[in-house]
């Protein structure tokens, strides 16, 4: 058998944002900005800026509770036909919990507008929802304060659930 | 929270029917701003309102639940919503949320003006 040597990843763009509400605006341009060039379609860099922009929102209210000297980090990697989107927080397991509690928080997120409508849901309650259906895998993993979400897109070929 | 980098400018179309011009990001932060809007097209009392999103620049999770909020105060004034102007992109996340289920969406601001007259 032949084996191939796997490229390794490459760091396309590695950046701190202060945690402020609004700071997501410019971070997912500067994200779209990093992977042009690698092939996406637009529509898929479209639905990669909606996903990251709602992590960071997660990661700033959630994970660093609006602090601004708490800072998000981004790091945008190609790792063979993916890209990946990694955006830690110091929100620990409380940022777990609140915002993103592991892998199982993320599947479990379904809101419901026609309860929202009805009043038996409150009229937000979307981002994770936003994030599990724009990008094609997403990982949350909580080590001691440091609160991670991996976010992946194909830079070929259509969606498809699972993980990174 | 920082100000919200949107207008929402309100006219009127044939038949009375209000629509707001929406421009710019559609965030939690500019709930005001499209309260005001409602308020000058004539809160619940127009049976139809249309928002105009063809410069729409960028909407959160915050700007859809800020829609969830107009659409229950349109609902319990009987109100139709109807929409025009959605990028692709922002029409799919209408789609997901089943937001398309509730405001009405329209090629052309002449598609939704005849639907609501």
């Amino acid at each position: 058998m032949t084996h191939v040597a796997r490229p390794m990843p490459r760091r396309l763009d590695s950046f701190t944002l202060a945690s402020e509400a609004g700071n997501e605006r410019p971070a997912l341009d500067r994200v779209a900005r990093s992977v042009a060039g690698l092939g996406l379609p637009a529509p898929r860099v479209d639905r990669l800026k909606t996903a990251v922009a709602e992590a960071i929102m997660n990661a700033i209210e959630h994970g660093n509770g609006n602090r601004p000297e708490i800072p998000v980090e981004v790091e945008v990697t190609q790792d063979g036909d993916q890209v990946i989107v990694a955006i830690t927080d110091q929100g620990g397991e409380a940022a777990g919990k609140a915002a993103a509690g592991g892998d199982a928080a993320i599947n479990a997120a379904e809101p419901d507008l026609f309860k929202k409508l009805e009043g038996a849901e409150g009229p937000r309650g979307w981002g994770l929802f936003l994030i599990r259906n724009m990008v094609d895998a997403v990982h949350v993993m909580t080590d001691g304060q440091r609160h991670t979400i991996w976010l992946a897109m194909r830079t070929g070929g259509a969606a498809d659930a699972g993980h990174v | 929270m920082s100000a919200p980098a949107v207008t929402m400018d309100v006219r009127r179309l044939g038949h009375g029917v209000p629509v707001i011009d929406i421009k710019g990001d559609v965030t939690a932060a500019c709930e005001p701003v499209l309260m005001s809007a409602y308020e000058a097209a004539g809160g619940g009392k127009a049976p139809w309102l249309l928002l105009n999103f063809g410069g729409l620049d960028y909407m959160n999770s915050g700007g859809i639940g800020m829609l969830v909020t107009l659409l229950v105060r349109a609902k319990r004034q009987r109100q139709h919503l109807a929409a025009y102007g959605l990028s692709e992109h922002y029409r799919e996340i209408f789609e997901l949320t089943r937001l398309d289920e509730a405001i009405a969406i329209y090629d052309s601001e002449q598609a939704a003006l005849s639907a609501a007259r």
